[in-house]
């Protein structure tokens, strides 16, 4: 059972639980009110093992997105707790919150996850530039190539391939050493065989580095680099797989296709 | 269905359309304030000539022989002699004449402060019981009789401090003048003029001459004003002249409007500069809009819509922005033109006089220069490629800069080239024009500059700033264009801001070194106002301990070849050594009709020692003179002729001196002392050293360049707006940029520091191109009138470095509220903004 992830509250609370980088706990999400009012998330609560490739799937309007930004600390919660490690993020002000965004978690975003202004290079240490701390030479060459963009670092954004530009991301996002990365579609605008590039080397970081990551994803084939498979429908955690395939999760995901069908 | 897409678009973009409105706004209110509060002015000035005309048929004066003006401002004209009222009685139809005397006299305040200022006339008059000078009236008190007594007017009594039975001093050209204030009079609205009333008697003592009036008017008993004139003009002896009531008001209007146009059109310059500035805002702001909608205008196009059609649209925006604009800015304008009203008029009589005029005016300047500014962006968006809607991302090509370094560098060129043929010929429009080019050519050439300009600035950011100032740079750097356009709206008011600097300073030292070279006196002594004074002063300072010599430097006109000439004369052996005048060739022996001339004057007429000079001087009498000498150019004497002061004073009916040059054995404190003292009678007058004289023509300039960094400051409001405006849509269209900068651990601080950088960079930017550009114009000024007394240039290096410290302060001023509205972005935006 190391490789799921406890789905109830009473589990996570459970003295001995695994270790988690991250989790939800009974989490709400409301927006707007009377006719106008969506719940995007219902009361969920779930946990990111450590040093595990977690993929919360779902289909649109489901809430993964919204699960993500409230668990990386973009967004706010309505109801409930969310913790980084042992650090309740609910209870943080904006001050604390950018601090802990900045030293503690790293971010690869569908598109648009570079400064146009910066140099790859410049990019990729742009979180550690901006709290003042210099970068870890060593991890920092090792991430670069991880990565295999040392002949490229002098270049602009503009100047780089979208494969390119995502797997400038990810080095950005592994380059600080963050507790955990969170992923929103990091292979959405790609096309498979750069998308392959970015998955593969996502997963990497996670069995040679012992890094922690969240993705987001619509894409079975996506899901299948991960460890561990979320399912969200209608705002609720409705299944998890271990090991997953692209064929097992799809099969899964077929159940989703009818709106107000349960799992 | 275009329309439609303008107005939504109008709707979509409020706050920024606002920005640029105001931008419209500011320069249309300075034009609309302007006329409206000149033809106010203007209203009331006819008025006040009206009021004055009233109950005068004929007025009989002197005729003017040489032009000139005395210290009233009025026409110099030699007075009418008693006798001519008790001839003018005995013509048929003259009804009540009157003699009036009119010269300059001001009361001094309970402050001890003479009300004397630089500006409405101190009139000094003879009071006369019946109708009088027409509208004036004795509100309270009696009428002044002897030569102790005075009645004033009403806002001046009220300003000095005094009632009625008050003990006060009157300034005046000759010694001061105690009296006992024994009447207030009401007057019309005198625009500012103030009205001291003695009893003709004393009037013509201090004000004029014994036994003499400025003029007589009268009345008629029913034959009409032309009838009148020609029976009066029958028996007025040689010299004097008649005129009709409707004439005399004529004159004094016409007189008037020749400074008032001259007034409108300085102010004019100014709300055109702050128009032209506007303009740049303008130009900038519909850029951003156009680039951030370039899909949709794509998507138009890609529909179908014609390129004319989206160019329409977006010049439909304009238009809309412009008509809006120019309605705030006229209010605006009337506003100002209150203030200004409220502030120069003492009685509030009749409001603002609003014509057509400002109304065309407003629209025409505020709706074209919009449309104008926003063509360029609106040609741009017409050019969007529809294939533009289909592209995920959206880039504007860079387009080379190589067209616009020509185009900018042959502007700037010829533009420099029409400053030089300006100054050397001496014509305004011409010099306008170029610097008007001038500034178009920098402006597109800034991008150019901007580049290697702002990395330098910029180089010590990261250093300082750490990552939030390497993105400030580079956000500079990031668009050369929008940069370079927002920075020389600021360039243009710095510009003309330090160039002013640049000739006051090089005014200062030129001055200074003038008075070092040609100062050979220990003292001088002026009237604080400059206004001429009384030679009486110079018998009180040449009795006074330890004083050598006192001579009085006379100024007058004279007529040679039928040409006004200014002269001057004194003391020639007082002159040649107190001035340092250096003899080329001839002698300073003058005898009665020998002249000294200037080497300028000389080579210009031709003329050499020995050479006849026929003058006629301003009593009406001819005399032939000579050229006795030739003097080096003399910037204390300037170069008028210098005549006998004999002669000087057998043609003056009231000799003035302008100022005085004072030796004594001994510069000390206790001379100095005594000197003051024998003065003391004539609290207008300055005694000055060299360096205080100095000091006096620096502050004079300085309240110059005061009163002209505040006509610009509507310039630069204007394009500090421009920066705020570029920020702000810099701020929106980099919503994403900023969300994945706070997502990835950006503190609000560091935005904020960030923008507001980005602003400090432009803000310095523009102000450096404004400074070197001043000083380029100030300097092609100095060399201009070299000859003319601005020999030498100099560079208020300190001042300057100032404005560029205060630009660097704009620029942080201006990031206020779009640094806040950056840290105020949602985080979520980063990943959201689709």
């Amino acid at each position: 059972m190391t490789n799921t992830a406890p789905i109830t509250a009473e589990e996570l609370n459970r003295p001995g639980a695994a270790d988690l980088a991250a989790r939800a706990q009974d989490v709400s999400k409301v927006y707007g009110s009377g006719d106008a009012r969506v719940v995007a998330l219902d009361h969920v609560s779930v946990g990111i093992p450590r040093g595990r490739f977690t993929a919360i799937m779902g289909p649109s309007g489901s809430g993964k997105s919204t699960l993500m930004h409230c668990m990386a600390g973009l967004d706010s919660v309505s109801s409930g707790q969310v913790l980084i490690g042992d650090v309740e993020l609910t209870r943080l002000d904006d001050k604390r919150l950018t601090r802990l965004r900045r030293d503690r978690i790293g971010f690869v975003f569908q598109a648009f996850n570079l400064v146009p202004t910066l140099t790859a290079l410049e990019n990729i240490t742009l979180p550690m530039d901006i709290a003042g701390r210099k970068p870890d030479r060593e991890w920092l060459d090792t991430v670069i190539d991880t990565v295999g963009l040392r002949d490229r670092l002098r270049h602009r954004p503009s100047e780089l391939s979208g494969g390119q530009q995502q797997r400038v991301a990810c080095a950005r996002a592994l380059a600080s050493r963050p507790e955990i990365v969170f992923a929103d579609e990091p292979t959405g605008n790609l096309d498979s065989r750069s998308g392959a590039e970015v998955l593969g080397f996502l997963r990497s970081s996670v069995r040679e580095m012992g890094q922690t990551i969240v993705m987001v994803t619509h894409d079975p084939a996506a899901a299948a680099y991960s460890d561990l498979v979320l399912f969200l429908s209608d705002g609720r955690v409705v299944d998890q797989m271990g090991d997953p395939t692209a064929e097992k999760v799809l099969e899964r995901m077929k159940g989703f296709d009818r709106p107000g069908s349960d799992a | 269905m275009m329309a439609k897409v303008t107005l939504r678009n109008l709707a979509a973009h409020k706050l920024r359309l606002v920005l640029t409105a105001v931008s419209v706004v500011l320069g249309v209110a300075m034009v609309a304030g302007t006329f409206i509060f000149t033809d106010t002015m203007s209203r009331q000035f006819d008025d006040l000539f009206n009021s004055i005309g009233k109950g005068v048929a004929v007025d009989v004066r002197g005729k003017q022989i040489v032009d000139g003006m005395d210290a009233t401002g009025a026409p110099v004209r030699p007075p009418v002699p008693a006798a001519v009222l008790d001839r003018l009685r005995t013509v048929e139809g003259v009804k009540n004449p009157i003699g009036n005397v009119t010269g300059y006299a001001a009361l001094i305040g309970k402050d001890g402060k003479a009300a004397a200022t630089v500006g409405p006339p101190q009139l000094g008059v003879n009071w006369v019981e019946t109708g009088g000078s027409s509208d004036f009236k004795l509100i309270s008190g009696r009428a002044p009789a002897g030569p102790a007594e005075a009645a004033v007017d009403e806002s001046t009594l009220e300003r000095a401090g005094y009632k009625v039975g008050d003990q006060a001093k009157i300034l005046l050209q000759g010694p001061t003048h105690s009296v006992t204030i024994v009447g207030v009079i009401e007057t019309p609205n005198l625009m500012g003029a103030t009205v001291t009333a003695f009893d003709t008697a004393t009037a013509q003592r201090l004000l004029l001459k014994p036994g003499f009036f400025s003029d007589i008017s009268m009345d008629t008993t029913g034959v009409s004003q032309e009838v009148l004139r020609d029976r009066v003009a029958q028996v007025l002896p040689a010299g004097m002249e008649a005129i009709t009531g409707k004439q005399l008001v004529e004159e004094g209007k016409s007189d008037i409007e020749g400074f008032l146009t001259f007034f409108r059109t300085l102010l004019l310059v100014f709300g055109l500069i702050a128009v032209f500035v506007g303009a740049f805002i303008i130009f900038n702001t519909f850029s951003m809009l156009v680039a951030q909608r370039t899909r949709e205008l794509a998507l138009l196009r890609a529909i179908g819509a014609s390129r004319r059609q989206v160019t329409r649209a977006v010049l439909g925006e304009a238009f809309a922005v412009g008509v809006v604009g120019s309605t705030l800015g006229l209010a605006a304008g009337y506003g100002i033109a209150t203030l200004l009203n409220g502030a120069i008029n003492t009685s509030d009589e009749g409001g603002l006089v609003f014509t057509a005029t400002p109304v065309i005016w407003s629209y025409v300047v505020g709706v074209t220069i919009t449309v104008v500014a926003a063509y360029f962006p609106a040609r741009r968006a017409a050019k969007t490629p529809p294939v533009a809607a289909m592209r995920e991302e959206v880039r504007p090509a860079q387009r080379t800069l190589r067209l616009r370094v020509i185009i900018g560098t042959v502007m700037t060129v010829g533009g420099a080239a029409a400053v030089f043929g300006g100054l050397a010929s001496g014509t305004l429009e011409l010099l306008g024009v170029g610097a008007f080019l001038v500034f178009l050519g920098v402006t597109m050439l800034a991008p150019v500059i901007s580049q290697p300009v702002i990395r330098l600035l910029g180089a010590v950011f990261p250093r300082l700033f750490g990552t939030p100032g390497r993105l400030a740079r580079e956000n500079a750097l990031r668009n050369p264009r929008r940069t370079a356009s927002t920075a020389s709206a600021l360039m243009i008011g710095l510009a003309l801001v330090s160039g002013i600097n640049v000739v006051q300073a090089s005014a200062v030292s030129s001055i200074g070194q003038s008075i070092d070279k040609q100062f050979g006196a220990d003292y001088i002594l002026m009237s604080e106002t400059q206004m001429p004074f009384s030679p009486e002063a110079f018998k009180a300072v040449s009795q006074a301990p330890g004083v050598e010599r006192a001579t009085a430097l006379y100024m007058g006109q004279i007529n040679v070849e039928g040409k006004a000439l200014g002269v001057q004369s004194g003391d020639t052996a007082g002159l040649v050594a107190g001035g340092r005048m250096q003899v080329v060739s001839g002698s300073t022996q003058l005898g009665k009709d020998g002249i000294l001339v200037s080497e300028d004057v000389a080579k210009a007429r031709k003329w050499t020692v020995g050479s006849p000079v026929a003058a006629q001087f301003a009593d009406g009498a001819r005399q032939q003179l000579r050229v006795a000498g030739i003097y080096a150019r003399n910037d204390l004497l300037g170069g008028a002729p210098v005549l006998p002061l004999e002669t000087y004073l057998a043609h003056t009916a009231q000799p003035l001196a302008v100022l005085g040059l004072i030796d004594v054995a001994n510069a000390d404190t206790a001379t100095r002392q005594g000197v003051e003292r024998a003065l003391a009678q004539f609290p207008n007058l300055q005694l000055q050293n060299q360096a205080e004289l100095k000091e006096t023509f620096q502050k004079q300039l300085d309240q110059l360049v005061v009163l002209l960094t505040i006509l610009l400051a509507m310039s630069i409001i204007i394009a500090v707006i421009g920066v705020v405006n570029t920020l702000a849509l810099s701020v929106i269209e980099r919503t994403r940029e900023i969300g994945l900068l706070r997502a990835v651990g950006t503190s609000r601080r560091q935005l904020r520091r960030m923008i507001r950088l980005e602003s400090v960079v432009i803000a310095v930017f523009g102000t450096l191109l404004g400074v070197v550009l001043g000083v380029a114009f100030g300097a092609a000024i100095q060399n201009g009138l070299a000859d003319s007394g601005l020999q030498v240039l100099s560079i208020p290096v300190p001042t300057l470095a100032v404005y560029v410290v205060l630009g660097g302060v704009v620029g942080v001023l201006a990031a206020l509220w779009p640094a806040w509205r950056a840290g105020r972005m949602d985080v979520l935006k980063a990943i959201a903004t689709e």
